[in-house]
């Protein structure tokens, strides 16, 4: 029998059946797949700062930004076979005049992204702003003062503060050109970026930095209309989102998603042997690493050919303290490699036989961003141990160990620390003499005269060639016998892009040229 | 009137629960290694200027003193400004640094309420998914105790209960967005997105339900007053959804309050996964970045939500059946 309850349910079944037919279902699937001619979508390893002022960071993926909002006075493509090529762009050309005073040519007709017109005054506020000493990001040498000669010429000047003009020759493709008027007004400088790039700041939508072509860019507006650089923190996200259509390019992936990419068509891998150098760096200032012979010791127990292997695709063999693709490498003929009688030898020299009388040496690691270093840190503690270094192994999320990285009054944290060192130029003083002379020493904490004299002859060369010469005779078999840090290895940048992503170039420290890139 | 006084009593209760939370996290976050002012005034920074700025912010005063300035402002509904995220974008670690130039960072309150939403929403359909798998299933096994629908209801809970989210998540990804093609899957551009984090979160919650349903449903059918219901003439599907459901349902009610906070742990993990833009992305970032004021503000709110949930749960639980205590 139907009763007054069936036939409301009834009704509601029917209700709802012919409702189901009247929806749209579109909104539950395929709805946000890749379309065509849209924005490119990169998804990053790290998040930017917020603050869009490029001297108060250090932060690789805010690098990245930059690269495609401003401009530069050169590029540098640091190709492995061409590490020293520099690319003029919004500078026609650089001559030295004398040892402190270099010419630079500027391009004429360039416009910042707000229409003021790109002149020799924006050079001369971006390097007499960016070189003070409380610049938080600290790429520049040293004071440096910017004489104009006129709107489209001026004059790199370091007399005052006694070094070469010439180090700025490869720093160039490192520097930012920003806006005098932006500089003028920090509160406007830090909310947005405003460049002469290819491509314009648009906004910061939650994890997301939008960017929109520059249809008046000096070298034709880039095909691609957009570019939206996302922030996701998981190397596994990153490469489903590449996988499933939501992304077209990734950076940072490990030997297994790599392995998993190649095996699908539509995607390309690159590999570049990149700027990055990966150090196990020792606190110098204090014991017992202040001991050269120790630290020998040290570089001498670890075989840096299973760390490689352990590493996989994202590590190249390297033998000296910069990258193969820096000014000036060479593979050092006494970079100290695996040698455990060596070892011994500098532990007896030293007053501890076998390790014996050594206190417990930390040694912090990372997890999360850079790829495999809890295993190979695991590794090179196992090493140190067999030949008697007593290793505490300290693995610590990025802000944890970001927090103990840098040397501090009476020694940084713990013995041990390791760190890669990712700068977007050919030059090697970004590395070496941050991070060796002793007025910088940023995690070492060294202080060594002999360090820092074959540093400051190599900065005070008077040309290219002899500054070759100099790093590589002088400075790199220097730093590599006193071994403040051990060079690992060179990281080798991994993306993944589309196939549909076509003319596109990665510098070695993961920026990206997409001028000529077509996205079909 | 009971009603009234449930309410006053239970809202009482609720904030000092939210009270001895924040205390809680207050003093975790302090006490964890990891320096935030390191982190905002970036490593580079030399030790004077780390200290100057944490000195500025209070954050070299006893925590008690801090906690109090804490509390001052939030009755007040001010929950601080992030740490790291300024309003004009956002931030985690990498050697940034706060100086005159920097813009206004953003409020924390901004911050949830912008996020919620988009939890809220994930949670919902989790709830929503979560019942729609449950109740069949469940029900079935509950009014066929020791035949096959019984055991049905018993592999599917065993199933569910032991796969992992983090790994379900992927396989879903793999599955259904990248060689099916069905859903979207990463980020979040429209509601679709919501539907397989959802989906991986329902099953994480479902297992409970529907052992829930099945041992209480069973239970109440050998109650004596089902036994006279059908003696009364009462037909079985009358008898089932007007009289043994409804009995059924109560500790059901209390056990969707408590899984509130198993979905709520669950959102971290799936959100991070699914690069999906809610409140649990928003504390994984906040974690790794220490930005407290963001972590405390989210702790709170989640204290608050849970407290509030409780408090309907147990007034639902009283409606269905007045013999319950409140």
């Amino acid at each position: 029998m139907i009763n007054r309850r069936d036939v409301m349910l009834g009704g509601l079944a029917g209700a709802a059946a012919f409702g189901f037919g009247r929806v749209n279902p579109d909104f539950l699937v395929n709805s946000a797949f890749a379309a065509e001619g849209k924005a490119l979508r990169f998804l990053g390893a790290e998040a930017l700062s917020g603050n869009w002022d490029p001297t108060t960071h250090t932060n690789l993926g805010q690098l990245i930004v930059e690269g495609f909002v401003f401009g530069y006075l050169t590029r540098a493509p640091m190709k492995p076979d061409k590490p020293d090529e520099l690319i003029f762009e919004l500078a026609e050309s650089m001559t030295p005049i004398d040892a402190s005073t270099m010419e630079v040519k500027l391009r004429k007709g360039v416009k910042f992204h707000d229409g003021t017109p790109f002149t020799a005054a924006d050079v001369k506020a971006t390097y007499e702003y960016g070189c003070q000493p409380d610049r938080p990001a600290q790429w520049y040498p040293g004071l440096v003062t910017i004489d104009v000669v006129d709107d489209f010429t001026c004059r790199i000047n370091t007399k005052a503060h006694a070094y070469p003009a010439a180090l700025y020759y490869y720093l160039s493709s490192f520097l930012p050109i920003m806006s005098a008027k932006d500089i003028a007004n920090k509160a406007q400088l830090s909310a947005r970026m405003n460049g002469t790039g290819p491509y314009k700041y648009v906004e910061q939508k939650g994890d997301t930095t939008v960017l929109t072509a520059n249809a008046d860019f000096f070298l034709g507006a880039p095909k691609i209309p957009g570019v939206e650089y996302h922030f996701v923190g998981d190397t596994t996200t990153r490469t489903l989102s590449l996988l499933n259509g939501s992304a077209d390019i990734i950076e940072r992936l490990e030997q297994e998603q790599v392995e998993t990419i190649s095996k699908d068509a539509r995607f390309n891998i690159h590999k570049a042997v990149s700027v990055e150098n990966k150090y196990l760096f020792f606190r110098c200032s204090k014991k017992p690493f202040d001991d050269p012979r120790i630290r020998l010791a040290a570089c001498h127990s670890i075989d840096r050919k299973q760390v490689l292997e352990v590493l996989g695709v994202s590590g190249t063999y390297s033998k000296a303290h910069i990258s193969p693709v820096k000014f000036g490498y060479t593979e050092v003929a006494d970079y100290p490699e695996f040698d455990p009688a060596k070892a011994q030898k500098l532990l007896a020299e030293a007053g501890f036989p076998k390790g014996q009388g050594l206190p417990e040496l930390t040694y912090y690691t990372s997890v999360g961003f850079y790829p495999k270093t809890k295993e190979y840190a695991e590794l090179i503690t196992g090493m140190l141990q067999e030949q008697g270094f007593k290793v505490n192994l300290q693995t610590l999320e990025v802000a944890a160990w970001g927090n103990l990285l840098y040397d501090k009054p009476g020694g940084g944290e713990g013995n041990m620390i390791d760190c890669g060192w990712c700068t977007g130029s050919p030059e090697p003083d970004l590395v070496l003499r941050t991070h060796f002379h002793s007025s910088s020493k940023r995690i070492t904490g060294i202080v060594d005269k002999d360090i820092d004299a074959v540093l400051d002859k190599e900065r005070n060369a008077t040309s290219i060639e002899e500054r070759k010469k100099i790093l590589q005779t002088e400075t790199l078999p220097t730093i590599a016998k006193k071994a403040p840090a051990l060079a690992l290895f060179t990281s080798v940048f991994i993306h993944a892009y589309s196939k549909k992503l076509d003319g596109l170039y990665i510098y070695p420290n993961g920026m990206q040229d997409m001028t000529k890139a077509t996205l079909a | 009137m009971l009603i009234l006084e449930f309410l006053v009593k239970r809202i009482a209760q609720g904030l000092l629960i939210v009270f001895i939370t924040s205390l809680i996290i207050f003093t975790l976050l302090r006490v964890v290694p990891g320096d935030p002012v390191r982190l905002i005034v970036g490593g580079m920074a030399p030790p004077d200027v780390v200290e100057k700025v944490a000195t500025k912010m209070g954050l070299r005063d006893p925590i008690i003193v801090q906690y109090g300035r804490y509390m001052r402002g939030l009755l007040q509904g001010d929950l601080g400004q992030s740490y790291l995220r300024p309003r004009s974008g956002m931030i985690a670690a990498g050697g940034q640094y706060v100086d005159p130039t920097k813009s206004d960072m953003a409020l924390v309150t901004d911050l949830i309420l912008e996020r919620l939403p988009f939890t809220l929403q994930l949670g919902g359909m989790a709830l929503l998914f979560a019942l729609l798998i449950s109740f069949p299933v469940g029900i079935a096994g509950g009014l066929h105790q020791h035949r096959w629908r019984n055991a049905l209801a018993f592999g599917m809970q065993s199933l569910f209960v032991s796969i992992p989210n983090f790994w379900l998540a992927i396989v879903l990804i793999l599955f259904l967005s990248i060689k099916l093609k069905l859903l979207p899957a990463l980020g979040y551009q429209g509601f679709s997105y919501v539907i397989l984090p959802a989906l991986v979160l329902a099953v994480e919650i479902a297992p409970f339900i529907i052992r829930t349903l099945t041992t209480s449903l069973g239970e109440v059918m050998q109650a004596p007053f089902i036994d006279e219901a059908r003696v009364r003439g009462l037909s079985r599907r009358r008898i089932v959804y007007s009289h043994a459901l409804r009995n059924a349902a109560v500790p059901l009610v209390n056990l969707l309050g408590i899984q509130l906070s198993t979905l709520i742990g669950g959102v971290l993990v799936i959100e991070y996964i699914f690069d999906y833009p809610g409140l649990g992305n928003l504390t994984v970032v906040s974690v790794v970045g220490r930005d407290f004021p963001v972590i405390q503000g989210i702790a709170i709110t989640t204290s608050a939500v849970f407290v509030f949930i409780n408090i309907i749960v147990d007034l639902v639980a009283y409606l269905i059946d007045p013999r319950v205590e409140i």
